[in-house]
């Protein structure tokens, strides 16, 4: 009934890097491996524009980015807090609608409607249209409206306790509804054909190669900032209380908290990276059409965070990143053969890897002892004498116990 | 909170006097089935009640109803003169109602630490809750010893046994700081030993708070409890010391009567009635 022995005889071996102090105690931690793993992709996401190509290859891969920013939120909403966002393709749009509208404005000149409205026979800019001139209300747009299509959704279905296969249709519903409505207004949104021929992006020539470097730049450094925003957000008693949420949402009612509240926060979170997301891949890839935000995209940027692991936020970036990349470099040999190969990754992930490529680590640190078990072997580090301190931690956690020091979220996160 | 190491002597039988929690004309019905059938039912400040009463007997219902899980048909829950009938589940804890429930449910992927700070901070405003937890708050420092959790901070609440499972909840419950606290079986499965630390604990509880305490185990019951509502069939049977409870007829049917019928239940062995004549 007390704590187990090894606690005990756990609690001097942990606490003497602590008191020793000193640089070492500091720079050797358990997330010291995550750390170096870190710095090594932001030195080789500083390379990369200038080993890519400018003209085919750094564009794809400023558009892997993009899909991160979103993936990053869809493992907020899915991963930590449960929702599973089927229709992310709807904040997408707003997002890539939004900065469309401002570039496409832009493009035409004072006083002119876009190309494709006076094909249409549109001589007047509808009033929608208007506000959107400006670069700032487009980038308040940005971020605005995700969040309040979010959070009116989030208070109507999360307090009638909607959830899981329910809420995912719902998601898709909503954003097959606001495909149509583009489609359906070809005079105003540019229909199938969406909004396209873009020439610059805040001055930033898009034709250019070291144009294209620059939106690179701005895409990774916007990454980089949502992402470690978030891991802000998972590490503070919000993101506790999400993964509160996800495991329990009826137990966390009776401690007191509106799950209805916590979940919009996240879900209009994961909106507005969606959005800014979408927004950014606009002067990318040149183009927004409702194709990019249909309900097919949409479920491949929920697959691309399960395979990369949707319990983390840097497992979100890995999977945008390498089933994108997998997905340009597939299609390039076989063109038909992508759909069979996403199909069978996901089928894979979900039935071998749970957590994705992000939880093979931690998988493979708590599966080995277990397969040697079963093998018959027993590891000379834990076969001390009986009673004496066992030589690795347990798994899931460090040996740390004074309170308040301990950094499960640390390691999970990374 | 306390912190205070002696225990303190069993409250009074009646409390203060002045009822904190009163249920009137109770009725929950349940697809025709009346799990309720017209309960008045009053806790006085400071008590330490225990609601007993055979399976089926509304025990748990009751407790649903006044923590706002269960609608009822018809009747009135008040606390401290507040209506709690139509009340959210979170709003009823923000008026200072805490419960637990028959299987320890507490999140497993959470360290114990934050278990106890997520019960904690909930009257923090949402905004403040994205600020990082910095060390460990003096309350929550004294729940996790009130519990003996202390040096089981750091592990995911996953790896507890079933009583520290258990004694999570009830620390959950006291971070809460609520004024009435409902606990829903609190010592089933436990061993002996775990019994008796979680009967002090809550002696040591009741000595601040108002406690109901659903509970089966005649023991436990004789060793702790100074009052006693038996319910039975949705309404409540009689209500006294145990040693009136015990002596009464009625309860002795109730139970002895359900052991004819059904062996598996055990409620009789285990209420001990055989030993009382």
């Amino acid at each position: 009934m007390s704590a187990p022995v090894a606690d005990a005889a756990e609690a001097p071996a942990a606490g003497k890097p602590a008191t020793s102090g000193g640089w070492r105690a500091r720079v050797v931690t358990p997330q010291l491996p995550w750390r170096v793993v870190f710095i090594v992709v932001l030195a080789l996401g500083l390379l990369a524009p200038f080993v890519l190509d400018p003209a085919f290859r750094l564009p794809l891969f400023t558009k892997y980015l993009c899909y991160a920013i979103v993936g990053v939120g869809i493992a907020l909403a899915w991963g930590h807090g449960g929702m599973l966002t089927l229709g992310q393709g709807l904040f997408v749009g707003l997002g890539g609608y939004s900065m469309g509208m401002y570039l496409k404005l832009h493009e035409a000149g004072p006083g002119n409607v876009p190309d494709f409205m006076s094909w249409s026979g549109v001589e007047k800019l509808p009033a929608f249209w208007e506000p959107f001139r400006n670069p700032v209300v487009a980038i308040i747009g940005v971020i605005v409206l995700p969040i309040i299509v979010a959070t009116v959704l989030g208070l109507l279905v999360f307090r009638q306790r909607v959830r899981g296969a329910y809420f995912a249709i719902l998601t898709q519903a909503l954003t097959a509804a606001f495909v149509i409505l583009l489609i359906g207004q070809q005079g105003y949104t540019g229909g199938t054909n969406g909004l396209t021929n873009f020439g610059s992006f805040f001055g930033i020539n898009l034709f250019e190669a070291n144009g294209q470097r620059k939106l690179y730049f701005v895409t990774a450094g916007v990454l980089l900032v949502i992402f470690l925003l978030l891991r802000l957000v998972v590490a503070s008693r919000f993101g506790r209380l999400l993964l509160a949420i996800r495991d329990g949402e009826d137990r966390v009612r009776f401690l007191g908290y509106d799950p209805t509240v916590i979940k919009t926060i996240a879900f209009a979170i994961s909106a507005v990276t969606a959005s800014v997301g979408g927004a950014l891949i606009v002067p990318v890839v040149g183009i927004i059409n409702p194709g990019m935000l249909d309900i097919v995209p949409s479920i491949e940027l929920v697959i691309a965070v399960a395979v990369g692991g949707r319990y983390s936020l840097a497992g979100a970036v890995i999977g945008a990143v390498v089933v994108n990349w997998a997905r340009t470099n597939f299609s390039e040999d076989y063109p038909s053969g992508w759909t069979y190969f996403q199909g069978a990754l996901f089928i894979g992930v979900i039935a071998f890897l749970p957590r994705g490529i992000a939880g093979i680590v931690p998988q493979v640190r708590d599966g080995v002892p277990v397969l040697l078990k079963r093998l018959g072997i027993t590891l000379p580090t834990r076969s001390g004498p009986p009673g004496g301190p066992p030589a690795a931690p347990p798994p899931g956690g460090a040996p740390v116990l004074i309170p308040g020091q301990g950094t499960p979220e640390a390691k999970e996160a990374v | 909170m306390t912190t205070e190491v002696d225990i303190p002597a069993p409250p009074p039988a009646g409390g203060s006097g002045e009822a904190l929690l009163a249920v009137r004309g109770l009725r929950v019905v349940f697809d025709g089935f009346v799990a309720i059938g017209g309960i008045d039912f009053t806790v006085n400040r400071g008590e330490l009640r225990f609601l007993i009463g055979p399976n089926g007997a509304g025990k748990t219902t009751l407790v649903d109803v006044i923590t706002g899980l269960t609608k009822p048909a018809a009747g009135s829950v008040t606390f401290g003169g507040v209506e709690l009938v139509g009340r959210r589940e979170y709003r009823i804890v923000k008026l200072g109602i805490g419960r637990t429930f028959q299987t320890a449910t507490v999140f497993e992927d959470l360290t114990v630490l934050e278990n106890i700070d997520l019960a904690a901070s909930f009257r923090m405003a949402v905004p403040k809750l994205f600020l990082r937890r910095r060390g460990v708050t003096d309350a929550v420092a004294q729940v996790l010893e009130t519990t003996q959790l202390a040096e089981l901070a750091d592990r995911k609440a996953g790896v507890l046994s079933h009583g520290q499972r258990q004694w999570l909840e009830i620390g959950m419950l006291l971070a809460q700081d609520p004024q009435l606290l409902l606990l829903d079986e609190p010592v089933a499965g436990m061993t002996k030993d775990e019994r008796e630390r979680t009967g002090l604990l809550l002696q040591q509880i009741a000595a601040e708070r108002t406690v109901v305490v659903i509970e089966h185990d005649m023991e436990f019951l004789r060793r702790f409890a100074s009052v006693v509502t038996v319910l039975h069939e949705g309404k409540v049977l009689t209500e006294g010391t145990v040693a009136e409870v015990q002596a009464d007829p009625r309860v002795q049917e109730v139970y002895l009567g359900r052991k004819k019928e059904d062996a598996a239940a055990g409620s009789a062995a285990v209420l001990g009635l055989e030993a009382t004549p």
